[in-house]
């Protein structure tokens, strides 16, 4: 076998490798859907302090859960289903199934409280976020993960106004700057795909 | 010595290779997304699916989606049993040259 051939077949198992790759790593574009739930969570904090405070988080849950499938199925409209994504979405769609419900009995039974709250929050968040991290290999999302631990421990140690303030704080690191954060790398890391495609010929 | 194995003819053509290749990652996959991710035309894009359709290695679907058309491709196992032993044969031939 000729040298040339030989690089040939290597480029072919380049080729393989790279498509295959490409083909996982469609699914990855996630950083929209902090940035929107962290504003949906400001809202229902707002809702709460300011406005009908009993119906105020379940309302706004249910229409970000809602946003949150409109938006998204019209991105991944044109996207092919991968294991990865389906495992991503099976994970957040159990928290936030299993945090609704839990929220709500707790609001019914009058057993809310800021600060178990916040702990409870920060416990399922925390652990969705690490889970999801590992899978994806994104080290900083195991880095919002700590944070969301941390606010758990925190909110059970202090005040409920300083509770209060923790969550503000955890949802404005781990949401919105870890949602914007994640947005610019998604965008940059498509361009750069985008810049090193050619085109395969029959 | 052993003899060497042939390369498929159907899957060693360079797109056929990367489609076959995108497709073994996915469930399924619609024609646009392919395009992209391959960067060719519609015209060759469609004749290489046509082969490999033709080959048995990728099934279609066609649907409406929003009143909007959708052509769905799927990998099918004699597909997937075709592209590992490609893959096997091209790790023998590059043994057997650093053998040699």
């Amino acid at each position: 076998m000729s040298n040339v051939e030989e690089q040939e077949l290597k480029d072919r198992l380049s080729l393989i490798e790279s498509m295959i790759s490409e083909g996982r790593r469609t699914t990855e574009s996630w950083g929209w859907t902090f940035v929107l739930w962290g504003v949906a969570y400001y809202i229902a904090i707002a809702l709460s302090a300011f406005g009908p405070s009993a119906i105020a988080w379940p309302v706004t849950m249910i229409a970000a859960s809602v946003l949150t499938g409109v938006i998204g199925s019209r991105i991944s409209a044109r996207q092919p289903e991968t294991t990865t994504g389906r495992a991503m979405a099976a994970i957040w769609i159990g928290m936030g199934i299993s945090l609704f419900i839990l929220m709500v009995c707790l609001g019914m039974t009058g057993r809310l409280d800021l600060r178990i709250s916040v702990a409870i929050i920060g416990a399922m968040l925390g652990a969705s976020n690490a889970i999801s991290s590992i899978i994806l290999g994104w080290k900083m999302q195991f880095a919002c993960a700590v944070v969301w631990w941390a606010a758990m421990v925190a909110a059970l140690f202090t005040t409920e106004n300083i509770a209060g303030i923790i969550f503000l704080v955890a949802i404005f690191f781990c949401q919105i700057v870890f949602g914007i954060y994640g947005m610019i790398a998604e965008s940059r890391r498509n361009k750069a795909r985008a810049a090193a495609q050619g085109a395969f010929h029959g | 010595m052993a003899d060497l194995p042939e390369l498929n003819p159907v899957i060693h053509g360079k797109l056929r290779l990367a489609l076959l290749s995108l497709l073994s990652s996915v469930e399924e996959a619609e024609f646009t997304w392919l395009r992209s991710k391959t960067a060719s035309t519609d015209g060759n894009l469609g004749a290489q699916l046509l082969k490999l359709e033709e080959a048995g290695y990728v099934a279609v679907e066609k649907k409406f989606v929003q009143r909007k058309p959708q052509t769905l491709y799927r990998m099918t196992e004699s597909g997937r049993e075709a592209l590992t032993e490609y893959v096997q044969a091209i790790k023998q031939l590059l043994g057997s040259a650093i053998n040699a």
